[in-house]
């Protein structure tokens, strides 16, 4: 899953509709974010390649809407409501997920799981 | 019958003569007398032989399927191949042998005699065969490749029929006609050797394995047999184009039958090289020898290995994964070695992630190899599957999919696993709001928001529900964590109790789900009077002191019948005990809900109606220790529990249970009889009507009928005595009267025990204090020396009530009762004389009991968790981080995250 400057990205991905949960005055959607263009790539324990400066999901609250919509931890957040986030950095991803006037966000993402599904198939 | 296809992309190598086309022979025989006859013999080949493989180009149909149907030729064609299987196996030539299956998958087209590729035997979806199968009834199940069809599922996630990368193996395939010997398949027949048998490792020699029926006896979920699921581990076989099977069917089973003969008379496999190990290897007949049955059926099959099957769970065609899935399932049935070698061959993270895979078939043949696998005495197992993120991905799919079975099966794995003690929190973490709410919630029949008009549903006694309620019972006995987290999920013990509720109702009270709900309701109420958020505002000093402070509140009881629903909690204060006459029970302005109804008055009469009604031991004393927790300590709602269980004339119910033939029940009950007797009233009258049966049950060398019960039981009987007798002399008026003294005074000379030895001198020095019965003893011929025992350091009468760090009097007896493997000594220690070093000493022996109690039955582990608990389990927290704290080599900046 790691890029080549310059060149376009591909990546098998998965669709998940979050439908944020509100708590109190906030809306959560009840998983917690890694990564960043400012951050240190080498300590993603979820990412193939240790230079991929991107947004992982690190945790994910049981039960709650992240969970219920099918993410599981690991994944790699590559799209935000048609924002891209594998260049952006941290609180910027932070704040693209966290709009307050948004119920809902749709996410673009990517495991390796899907990776090797839709390798296994093309080779067959 | 069978045709030459039309179209070959490839040259078959071998001439093959067209079975399909009938040969006549004409011949014409003059006979002598002069008359002509004509006559015309047909010869029609025997069906065939496969010695030729061609390659051709399958039409794709609209949906991406090979269009077999509308090819019929072709269709027919690879109908009679695959069915070749079953004859011998002769199709999977090698690809040296160049011919290549005519399998209606394109892909196989080009690439076919140069790689090995796409020679293999997929293993065939067994699921939807029925008839197949019975076909096959001669044939072993398990046994290794046992043709069958594999339909390729139409669905999405269809690879792309495309090459199978297993190699097929070399097998021989010798014609099957037995005249016909292919001359031109020349390059097959040099592998006509025959197959060199070798014992197979993994071989299914026992085939009665494979017939073992779940065994609802075990503790622990036992392994999910593969009675039914007759997937052996089916040679695998390229998916057919088309979900075949009414394709099929009218054709194959009388090819089956033309078929067999000819099983026996071929040849053995022609064996290259015998390869092991990757997806390479398939093709090699190995060095194992097929199982019997293959043997005494076909000779050329044998039984894929272990690292083969781990192999083929990554396989690009969906039955090839299920069948391996159901393969591994099956060897893994009750053998620990095949269990741990799928360990080490890493098979356990590919099985976790095919539980994600969207195929029903897949997922689930999956997780019942996870619960073979999760089965057993070797923990290393269940380490594996939660290292790989087994847990996280079970409850994923359980939220998933709606399928019971496989339902069923998560569940199931989930509760293996919940036996080994450090999994537990990792369960509790991942999966108890999900487990609570997709299925116990929902099989309790109990509503958050309940319908005033309807009927409250009753529950479900289901296979999910007694799965995921043994499961939480294990996880309940985690120690406080555990504890507080399970009270403060939501709805989960509302629905318990509902659930016990219905149960009591249907008067179903001996199955296992109620067994678990009890255990679970039991442990939960395990220290409640100290670790539920507000505890401290109910503490009260004394036990049995009580006075009321404030205005008594009087509060209504509405809707009195039902569980669960809007229940104040409330007692008139009418007719409490004077000691207890006004309860200053907080106002309530809305019903119990949650943890808070684990003490509100209303389960005592829900404990005491199980302890009538049901049989079960195991539930009987969850029942009895849940009513002992209850009224232990000194706490606000301890001592209305203890009203509330007298008021319901829960006492003699408790008294009754004392004759109970079962160990643990005595046990639990003479405890709950302990501390119940906390409470005045409830000691005079448990001294008047229980102490016959509790001298009953000491043990005696006269008595023929005593009992025999175990230690921990007898000291916990000696125990109660003594609490009664403590601060009463009527209750030891009536144990003189009861002809006790003679069977304490022979305990405390003669018992193994030591601990038994010291209860009973304690009771005995306890009755000596009592002047005023010394002139009834000595007219019974005792006399001091009796009652005065050497080896007693006196602990005192008072000794229960002195410790401080103790409130709840039964602790040290839980304690000892727990644990078999402590020492005497031990239990007097109170907690606070423990030094830090002391706390080495009990961590090991915490981790003993810890381990010992987990592991004693499977997964009913969950016997009251030990009174140290606690304390213990913090230190052992804040040891382990003194040593993490050390650590300097990390310099790095931790990794940010944040919770959106």
């Amino acid at each position: 899953m790691a890029f080549v400057p310059g060149q376009p990205v591909t990546a098998v991905v998965q669709r998940i509709e979050i439908h944020k949960l509100r708590q109190g005055d906030n809306l959560i959607l009840g998983f917690s974010i890694g990564g960043g263009i400012d951050q240190d790539p080498t300590q993603n324990p979820f990412s193939e390649d240790k230079t991929d400066k991107g947004i992982y999901v690190t945790r994910v609250t049981e039960g709650g809407p992240a969970e219920v919509a099918g993410l599981q931890i690991g994944d790699k957040i590559m799209q935000v409501n048609g924002w891209d986030m594998t260049m952006v950095t941290h609180d910027q991803a932070r704040k693209r997920l966290t709009k307050r006037n948004e119920e809902v966000v749709r996410l673009l993402v990517t495991r390796q799981s899907l990776q090797k599904a839709v390798q296994q198939s093309m080779l067959s | 019958m069978m045709q030459e296809p039309q179209e070959m992309v490839e040259e078959t190598v071998t001439v093959e003569e067209d079975p399909g086309t009938p040969t006549s022979h004409v011949s014409i025989v003059t006979s002598e007398d002069g008359t002509t006859r004509r006559t015309e013999t047909k010869v029609t080949k025997m069906v065939k032989t496969v010695t030729t493989r061609t390659v051709r180009q399958v039409p794709l149909g609209p949906d991406g399927l090979p269009a077999m149907d509308s090819s019929s030729p072709m269709g027919s064609y690879t109908d009679s191949i695959d069915r070749r299987y079953l004859k011998n196996g002769e199709r999977f030539i090698t690809p040296q042998a160049s011919s290549t299956l005519s399998r209606p998958y394109n892909s196989y087209n080009d690439s076919y005699p140069e790689s090995h590729e796409g020679q293999y035997r997929p293993y065939i979806g067994h699921d939807g065969y029925g008839d197949l199968s019975d076909s096959y009834g001669s044939l072993s199940r398990g046994v290794g490749y046992r043709p069958r069809y594999a339909y390729v599922p139409g669905g999405t996630y269809r690879p792309d029929e495309g090459s199978f990368t297993l190699p097929s193996r070399r097998d021989t395939y010798g014609p099957v006609a037995q005249p016909q010997v292919p001359v031109g398949s020349s390059v097959d027949l040099n592998r006509s050797q025959p197959e060199r048998f070798q014992p197979e490792p993994y071989g299914l020699e026992d085939d009665n394995r494979s017939l073992g029926v779940d065994d609802e006896g075990y503790e622990l979920d036992p392994d999910y047999s593969t009675v039914n699921r007759r997937t052996s581990a089916g040679v695998p076989e390229r998916g057919r184009p088309h979900k075949g099977r009414g394709y099929d069917d009218p054709i194959e089973p009388e090819m089956v039958e033309e078929r067999l003969p000819y099983l026996h008379g071929g040849y053995a496999a022609p064996l290259a090289q015998p390869e092991r190990g990757s997806m390479a290897s398939i093709d090699r007949l190995g060095k194992r020898s097929p199982s019997i049955d293959s043997i005494r059926k076909d000779p050329r099959w044998r039984d894929p290995d272990l690292p083969e099957v781990i192999a083929m769970l990554s396989h690009p065609i969906d039955p090839v994964k299920s069948n391996a899935a159901a393969y591994l399932q099956h060897l893994c049935y009750e053998n620990d070695k095949i269990k741990k070698d799928v360990r080490h061959l890493k098979g356990i993270p590919i099985l976790v992630g095919l539980l994600d895979h969207p195929k029903p078939e897949v997922h689930r043949k999956a997780c019942g190899a996870l619960r073979n696998i999760s089965y057993g005495k070797d923990n290393e197992n269940k380490v594996a599957i939660k290292n790989c993120d087994g847990i996280p991905a079970l409850i994923r799919l359980l939220r998933k999919t709606n399928d019971m079975e496989v339902r069923e099966l998560i569940t199931g794995t989930l509760w293996n696993l919940s036996s080994y003690e450090p999994l537990k929190m990792v369960i509790i973490n991942h999966g108890l709001q999900t487990l609570t709410n997709e299925v116990i919630i929902p099989h309790s029949g109990w509503e958050s928001e309940p319908n005033e008009d309807s009927k409250p549903r009753d529950a479900e006694w289901s296979t999910v529900f007694k799965n995921t309620s043994g499961c939480l019972r294990n996880v309940s006995s985690d120690g406080a964590e555990a504890r507080r987290r399970l009270r403060e999920c939501d709805g989960l013990v509302d629905a318990l109790l509902h659930a016990l509720q219905s149960a009591v109702g249907k008067k179903d009270t001996d199955n296992k789900s109620v067994e678990n709900c009890v255990c679970i309701m039991r442990n939960l109420s395990y220290h409640v009077h100290k670790e539920v958020p507000g505890a401290d505002k109910y503490q009260e000093l004394d036990a049995g002191q009580t006075t009321g402070t404030g205005s008594s509140q009087k509060k209504k009881k509405d809707d009195a019948g039902c569980f669960g629903g809007k229940k104040a909690k409330g007692k008139k204060n009418g007719d409490l005990d004077r000691n207890f006459d006004t309860l200053d029970l907080p106002k309530r302005s809305e019903a119990a809900k949650g943890f808070e109804l684990l003490y509100q008055p209303d389960v005592v009469r829900l404990y005491l109606s199980i302890l009538t009604e049901s049989q079960n031991f195991n539930t009987l004393e969850a029942a009895a220790g849940a009513l002992q927790n209850l009224s232990a300590g000194n706490w606000t709602w301890s001592t209305y529990i203890r009203a509330t269980v007298r008021k319901e004339r829960g006492l003699p119910v408790l008294v009754e249970l004392l004759q109970s033939d079962s160990d643990k029940v005595v046990r639990a009950v003479s405890i709950a009889l302990r501390n119940l007797s906390m409470d005045r009233r409830n000691k005079d009258l448990i001294g008047s009507y229980a102490m016959g049966e509790l001298v009953r049950n000491l043990p005696s060398k006269q008595q023929r009928s005593a009992k025999n019960l175990e230690e921990d039981t007898v000291v916990a009987v000696l125990n109660t005595i003594h609490e009664i007798i403590t601060d009463s002399s009527e209750n030891a008026r009536s144990l003189i009267q009861t002809q006790g003294i003679q069977k304490l005074v022979a305990i405390s000379k003669s018992s193994q025990s030591p601990r038994e030895t010291k209860a009973a001198s304690h009771i005995l020095q306890m009755i000596w204090s009592y002047k005023e019965l010394r002139n009834a003893l000595q007219k019974d011929g005792w006399n001091k020396s009796h009652f005065q025992s050497v080896s007693a350091a006196p602990k005192g009468s008072k000794g229960t009530a002195g410790r401080s760090g103790y409130d709840d009097s039964t602790l040290p007896l839980v304690d000892k009762s727990q644990d078999n493997e402590k020492s005497g000594s031990r239990d007097m220690i109170p907690m606070d004389e423990l030094g830090p070093d002391g706390y080495s000493t009990i961590d090991h022996r915490d981790k003993e009991r810890k381990y010992k109690t987990s592991d004693n039955t499977g997964d009913a582990s969950e016997k009251e968790p030990l009174k140290n608990d606690t304390n213990r389990k913090n230190i052992n927290r804040s040891n382990r981080a003194s040593v993490n704290l050390v650590d300097a080599r990390d310099i790095k900046p931790q990794p940010v995250d944040s919770w959106v």
